[in-house]
């Protein structure tokens, strides 16, 4: 007789006591948490945004339009917001890469350990001020400065577009500029700090051959750590850039909020941003422009998404020596 | 046909002294020469700086840098000096913020600013009366909720994240990564609309609630590095000695990487101290002093801030600068107790490294 063939032995390496079950079950309620969280925000909005979406249709985003007085029909469209959001950032992040990656730079290769070190915890400490502090300092100290400096670009630089001023009283003041400014400020230490990790991680032997074949500075600059550390920093300047449009009290202080869109006129006393416009007018809103407002935070929450998952991506392929 | 004899080149050479009086003339030169521009013509400060100054201070290093080394020591001066200037002018802007709450914020400090609260103040009250006690009070108590929240969250996922074998792994944080990036308001509108669905009142929780978010992926993050420090031998030896992992954890893991936690946990403080927009769609500003933030109006620092920067008398601006003066104070030893425990750490974990190669 023939003994039949035994039952293969189950082998898996999962958790064996009861204690460890629960530790790692309970980790894992933790992690999916996140999964949790996001949905949430998505649907609570969603849910207190879709009055206003329905009543609004398309026309919520790229119309132009905001009448919410008592006895006429509610118009919300926050064209002009979301436009006003992407050219303030824009400019923040012209401004703030150059100095981002110059940071980088003097950190990682011309600074001596201890200088740097110092040098880092600035920025990192820069990173912590809260964006109501940087609106005081913007509204205060930095607006009459940078209106200087504005009236000077205007003078010497005025028949470019991008300056051009139809009416000097109405200008300088509150301009897109400005915030472009205050947002460069607020995104100069991630942008800094995702390149000047990425900086840091580069092949020495790399660097060191380039300039034992005669390199010099810029050309090693130009021609190796450039070509090679250009996806982590194209991530770093996207994470600022989610950053930067979903900058709230610092914008809301420095800039003239207005549905008059401003398509480029950088130096006009008029501009717009979502999450600002949000909190100018939650105060004195009725349910229903509540509703619209929810709808402007569910946007804003939806394009930062993206944003920052396009840069998220970016920069963890570019720093493949983080992968565990 | 002849070549020019080309410049010796000898980068490793130590620089002699007429090359050493050349770099010196080239760095005090441009900046005399623009003091001077600026004193005597009457130039703007502001625009000197960059239609003067910098253009001279590049050909003057450029001159320099083409005399001792050929073309690319021109290349490498222009380098340099873009990357210092540009590098000054973001030490100055941040030296510009910190000195003016200082000084402006300094004007309003006195030891009634900090121990009375704000009730029968108005915007032109002299700033012999009132201060922002309650607002430090609302602050740390949403605050402190929002860290007993977020903290053993933070730290759970990034236990998950380091010790567990899951395949989900990457995904988990490539959410917490996009968490991250959360704007502060649609925080704030997700916990309002929590609050409108289910016919809540404002009141402080919410305030702690809408930081909650904001809080959490720093805490994770940080708290993910920590224990990705811990060398895996400790964990791996212990469960060779049997223990279970939670064991391990608790009482192996947990230990070695305390103070990195902590730093975790200072940072993500750091992170929602200063948080004004959620606080503002969530919590009902309170001129009096309240010690519950289950129910009722709660001021907080930044909501205190907020509404006084936005009148126009003077006494007001001084105390929007007062507060701001408190908040960065609070910003400021968060952040430098976190680098504390973070550099006595490395300090402790070098001489362990010396045994361990003996």
């Amino acid at each position: 007789m023939t003994k039949p063939a035994p039952v293969r032995r189950k082998l898996s390496a999962g958790p064996l006591s009861t204690g460890d079950k629960w530790f790692f079950r309970s980790t894992s309620i933790a992690a999916y948490f996140s999964f949790v969280l996001v949905a949430l925000v998505l649907i609570f909005l969603f849910l207190k945004a879709w009055p206003a979406l329905q009543e609004q249709g398309f026309e919520f985003v790229y119309g132009t339009k905001w009448v919410a007085e008592e006895g006429q029909p509610l118009i919300m469209q926050i064209g002009p917001m979301i436009w006003g959001s992407m050219l303030i950032a824009l400019v923040g992040v012209l401004i703030a890469t150059p100095m981002a990656i110059s940071l980088a730079y003097m950190i990682v290769f011309m600074l001596g350990s201890r200088l740097a070190k110092v040098a880092t915890t600035l920025i990192d400490l820069l990173a912590a001020l809260p964006s109501v502090i940087i609106g005081l300092w913007g509204f205060y100290v930095f607006t009459p400065v940078a209106i200087n400096w504005e009236t000077t670009l205007h003078q010497y630089l005025g028949w470019i577009p991008l300056f051009k001023v139809e009416n000097v009283d109405n200008a300088f003041r509150g301009s897109p500029f400005i915030a472009g400014w205050i947002v460069a400020v607020m995104i100069v230490p991630i942008v800094t700090s995702v390149t000047r990790e990425i900086f840091s991680q580069l092949d020495k032997d790399l660097i060191n051959g380039a300039i034992a074949l005669g390199g010099s500075r810029l050309s090693v600059f130009r021609k190796v750590i450039l070509p090679t550390s250009s996806g982590g920093v194209v991530g770093g300047v996207l994470l600022g850039l989610g950053r930067a449009l979903g900058e709230t009290v610092a914008i809301f202080y420095v800039l003239q909020i207005s549905f008059d869109i401003n398509w480029g006129q950088l130096l006009e006393s008029h501009g717009g941003g979502v999450a600002s416009w949000i909190l100018a007018r939650f105060g004195e809103a009725s349910s229903g422009e509540i509703s619209g407002l929810m709808a402007a935070g569910l946007v804003l929450f939806v394009i930062t998404l993206i944003v920052n998952f396009i840069a998220n991506t970016i920069v963890n392929r570019s720093q493949p020596w983080r992968k565990d | 046909m002849s070549f020019a004899p080309r410049p010796q080149v000898q980068p490793w050479k130590r620089a002699n002294t007429s090359r050493r009086f050349q770099i010196l003339l080239a760095s005090v030169l441009p900046i005399a020469a623009t003091a001077l521009i600026v004193l005597f013509a009457g130039f703007d400060a502001n625009l000197a700086t960059i239609s003067i100054f910098l253009p001279l201070q590049i050909i003057a290093a450029g001159l320099v840098g083409l005399k001792a080394f050929g073309r690319r020591g021109f290349g490498d001066a222009v380098l340099v000096v873009l990357t210092i200037f540009f590098s000054a002018f973001v030490l100055i802007l941040l030296l510009s913020v910190f000195l003016s709450v200082l000084s402006e914020g300094s004007k309003a400090i006195s030891l009634q600013f900090l121990t009375q609260n704000n009730v029968y103040i108005s915007n032109t009250t002299s700033l012999e009366y009132g201060g922002v006690a309650n607002a430090i009070l609302g602050t740390l108590l949403i605050v402190g909720i929002t860290t007993i929240l977020a903290v053993p969250l933070g730290i759970a996922m990034a236990v998950y994240l380091t010790q567990s074998q899951s395949k989900l792994r990457g995904l988990v944080r490539t959410v917490t990564q996009a968490l991250s990036g959360l704007p502060s308001v649609v925080s704030g509108l997700f916990v309002l609309s929590i609050i409108v669905t289910f016919g809540f009142s404002k009141s402080g929780i919410f305030g702690s609630l809408a930081l909650f978010p904001l809080m959490l992926p720093t805490v994770a993050r940080v708290a993910e590095e920590a224990l990705k420090l811990v060398p895996s031998d400790l964990r791996l030896a212990a469960l060779a000695l049997g223990a279970p992992n939670y064991k391990a954890f608790f009482q192996v893991i947990l230990p070695a990487a305390k103070s990195g936690l902590i730093t975790a946990l200072l940072l993500g403080l750091a992170r929602v101290i200063g948080e004004t927009a959620p606080l503002l769609l969530t919590v009902n500003v309170n001129n009096g002093t309240s010690w519950n933030p289950f129910n009722g109006p709660m001021e907080t620092l930044p909501a205190y801030v907020y509404g006084y920067l936005s009148s126009s008398f003077v006494s007001a601006h001084q105390r929007a600068w007062g507060a701001g003066l408190i908040l960065l104070v609070l910003v400021a030893v968060l952040f430098g107790l976190a680098r504390y425990l973070g550099r006595a750490k490395s300090l402790k974990s070098k001489p362990t490294k010396q045994k361990a190669s003996k």
